[in-house]
């Protein structure tokens, strides 16, 4: 198993190495989205969420669930349905017989008690019931009848959004999408990846994953591994950048602040967005950085690192008004417009 | 844990890596200074170059005007070069930046810098310091900025260059006239036969006036008659404002130059007044007067209206003792700043002249004389060169010379040449005196006679 296993704190060397060999589990079940998949990876040991947005077909569900098997941790998946109640989700009081006959009420625990939660189709569901993530989500607990529930930690929530068939589902609210530390996007396979994964899934021989770390010991290798992330440094400088981006996407400061002359107002971001991106937008920017500093054999932060994942940390927080939705204009285009400013002013 | 021992090494890799962005910096700002200095140099030669061409070149107002726009550009100029000089000087973050981006370090150095003043470095540090200890030949000063000379220095060369080549240029454009005459000039001129006109400011200096206190008066009243004084109000007018700035520039001209006022040459203008009142020339300077009237040309300020070749005023009796004097000084020529420009020369030429004349160039001298009345008058030679006058104290011909006609006299058997008669002058002969007629050979009477007859 895992060397890992041996390695009391883990350096950055060993970081890199795992989060490769994760990674090359992964693919060989997933055939392409690398980019996916490594934002994937990068949000886990983070510490965050990911929604996941995709086309039906595109191995949204695969890929949650190899990467449960890679990591070796415990999955469960909900599918996300309009009469989906909260209950079925973080689960409730059932009353049952004791060995001695009495009845009482005890704590069923719902899907949400594991390491690894698929919600599949999140936005099928209510709001009501799409907030029942909440709690789980941000304090790693669940309240049910008065009663807190902690979630045992590494705890990774994994949920998907159909863009196409938008009858009958119900939007995520800001407070919701807030909550993911990236959203991440399953385009079509090329030609290529799809002749690659026609191949492999129609053969007699299916693609087997084999774990990066045993059952005992992956939930705490995996939080030690999380925990490197938090060390890598990142200079007052970096943190500055990632504001100043952050605070470019939101229309009423999308001018760069500082005393600059070089300082930049973006009118694409005046035009077509109703809200920016919130003050986790800005966290998100610095973990996710912080973990491409590690895959670079780096225990600090560069500016390139924060451009990288801005689209995935930044897209999904941002809310585009009817001008942008008559245009064409999507969140993404927005978040590469303030980076592209942004590098040009190097604010 | 960690030992004493090995925090020191990781503070000696720090210090080392501190050092060598200290180097870097200092570099980087020492290059930051010189893209000032130098530019700032070449800015301030090549601006006083052009003043110094413009001072040469150009006239008064021009170089004036140029030399205000020389002087404002080259203010600007300056000023954006110290900005730029003052942008480009490197803090350690951004020294560390620079370093970064240079070496594709991607943040390593700037962190450093940024963090190792930090109570809590955090559990990495170490990993941090000794990565990019691991980059230290990347991040060598040399390499990261190659130059210990800034790229300026080519600009402020080639100001040099330009000056050096500028300089000379201007100064043969220039050539000081003025230097090579050292006799003063005395010149009299009447006053009735002045032409009076604003003169340019800068061609007054070296001019001193004498007259008498009546003669003097009375050009007072001619200048305020034709609204020249100073009293008149010509300072308050444009043209006043004008001739200040005039004077101005000229006298900056002058400085650039090196024109002193003690290497310039001085005019003595002494003004006569013959409207009648013959006392206003006391020392009867009538020859030097008459002079004047010939060469028509006084002084820029000063010149004369009679036509070329004509002298139908009544001139006064020769005063004999001044033909000495005046010969001394045959030039009356005073062209542009009241220079004399062949005054040292003509003060020896007629006796080494008059050695190698040839009848032939006596002859073209004679009527090279009678050509010169006209200077001054003459629009076209009013400030042409300066034509020196060859006379000679032994007196001067004038040769005539006739053709053969063929629609001449008819079924003459040839044309009739004229006798070629040469007179030699009496010393007291004046140079504009009538000659006396000569005798008619004998032989050429009868054939005159006949000619006249028919």
């Amino acid at each position: 198993m895992s060397e890992l296993a041996a390695v009391e704190t883990p350096t950055v060397a060993d970081f890199a190495r795992t989060f490769r060999r994760v990674q090359t589990e992964i693919h060989k079940v997933i055939i392409g989205h690398e980019q996916a998949v490594e934002e994937l990876l990068s949000a886990l040991f983070a510490g965050g969420h990911v929604l996941i947005e995709g086309v039906p077909g595109t191995g949204k569900t695969t890929l949650v669930k190899t990467l449960g098997l890679a990591l070796n941790l415990s999955f469960n998946r909900i599918q996300f349905t309009v009469d989906l109640m909260p209950a079925d989700i973080t689960g409730t009081r059932v009353i049952l017989s004791g060995a001695d006959g009495r009845r009482e009420f005890t704590f069923q625990p719902g899907p949400v008690f594991c390491h690894i939660l698929l919600g599949d189709e999140i936005n099928r569901a209510t709001p009501k019931t799409q907030s029942a993530l909440l709690e789980a989500m941000a304090e790693l607990q669940v309240t049910v009848s008065g009663t807190t529930y902690p979630l045992a930690p590494p705890y990774f929530v994994m949920a998907t959004l159909n863009p196409v068939e938008m009858e009958g589902t119900y939007p995520l609210p800001e407070a919701q999408l807030d909550r993911f530390l990236f959203k991440v996007r399953l385009d079509y396979p090329d030609e290529e990846q799809l002749v690659r994964i026609i191949s492999s899934t129609t053969g007699a021989e299916e693609g087997r994953v084999e774990p990066v770390f045993s059952g005992a010991e992956a939930p705490a290798l995996i939080e030690s591994l999380k925990k490197i992330v938090r060390e890598v440094i990142a200079a007052p400088a970096m943190d500055q950048y990632a504001a100043r981006i952050v605070r470019a996407t939101q229309p009423e400061h999308s001018r760069f602040v500082g005393a600059s002359p070089r300082s930049l107002h973006d009118e694409m971001v005046n035009r077509y967005v109703m809200f920016g991106s919130s003050p986790r937008g800005a966290q998100a920017l610095i973990m996710g950085a912080k973990v491409r500093a590690l895959l670079d054999g780096r225990a600090n932060v560069a500016r390139e690192d924060i451009e990288a994942v801005a689209v995935a940390a930044l897209a999904h927080r941002i809310m585009l008004n009817y001008a942008a939705h008559s245009d064409g204009i999507e969140a993404p285009q927005i978040v590469e417009r303030v980076i592209k400013s942004a590098h040009a002013a190097r604010v | 844990m960690s030992f004493p021992r090995q925090v020191t090494r990781a503070d000696e890799k720090l210090g080392a890596i501190l050092t060598q962005m200290a180097r870097l910096r200092g570099r980087l700002n020492s290059l930051a200074i010189q893209h000032a200095v130098f530019r700032v140099l070449a800015i301030l030669l090549v601006a006083g170059a052009a003043i110094f061409a413009a001072a040469n070149w150009f006239a008064p107002l021009i170089f004036l005007a140029l030399s205000a726009a020389i002087s404002i550009s080259a203010i600007a100029a300056t000023v954006l070069a110290v900005r730029i000089g003052w942008a480009m000087r490197a803090s350690a973050v951004g020294a560390a930046q620079i370093a970064d981006e240079r070496a594709d370090l991607k943040g390593r150095l700037a962190t450093i810098v940024e963090v190792a003043a930090r109570p809590n470095r955090g559990a990495l540090w170490p990993y941090v310091v000794e990565d990019a200890l691991a980059h230290r030949e990347e991040f060598n000063a040399a390499r990261i900025e190659r130059h210990r000379i800034e790229r300026s220095v080519w600009m402020l060369g080639a100001a040099i260059l330009a000056a050096a080549i500028v300089i000379p240029l201007a100064r043969a454009h220039h050539p000081d006239l003025l230097a090579q005459n050292d006799q003063p000039a005395d010149v009299t001129v009447d006053l009735d036969d002045l032409h009076l006109r604003p003169a340019n400011s800068g061609d007054s200096a070296g001019l001193e006036m004498q007259a008498d206190s009546a003669t003097m008066s009375k050009l007072e009243a001619k200048l305020a008659r034709e609204g020249l004084s100073a009293g008149a109000g010509g300072v308050q007018a444009p043209g006043g404002i004008l001739n200040r700035a005039r004077t101005l520039a000229s006298r900056v001209q002058n400085k650039l130059r090196g024109d002193s006022a003690a290497r310039r040459h001085r005019l003595t203008l002494k003004l006569a007044d013959t409207g009648g009142d013959r006392a206003s020339n006391p020392r009867g300077d009538d020859s030097a007067l008459r002079r004047n009237h010939r060469r028509g040309d006084t002084a820029g300020q000063f010149k004369s209206e009679h036509p070329a070749g004509q002298e139908d005023f009544p001139l006064p009796p020769i005063d004999k003792s001044a033909r000495a004097h005046d010969q001394s000084h045959p030039s009356g020529d005073q062209g542009g700043s009241l220079a004399v420009p062949d005054s040292g020369e003509s003060d020896s030429a007629p006796e080494a002249q008059s050695a190698h004349d040839t009848p032939d160039s006596r002859a073209d001298q004679a009527s090279n004389g009678g050509a010169t009345h006209g200077i001054g008058a003459d629009p076209d030679s009013l400030f042409g060169a300066p034509v020196s006058s060859r006379m000679t104290t032994e007196g001067f011909e004038i040769s005539i010379e006739a053709r053969a006609m063929e629609h001449g006299a008819k079924g003459a058997g040839q044309a009739y040449l004229p006798p070629k008669v040469r007179t030699p002058l009496s010393p007291t002969q004046q140079p504009d005196e009538p000659i006396a007629r000569a005798a008619v050979p004998a032989e050429d009477r009868t054939t005159i006679e006949r000619v006249f007859e028919r």
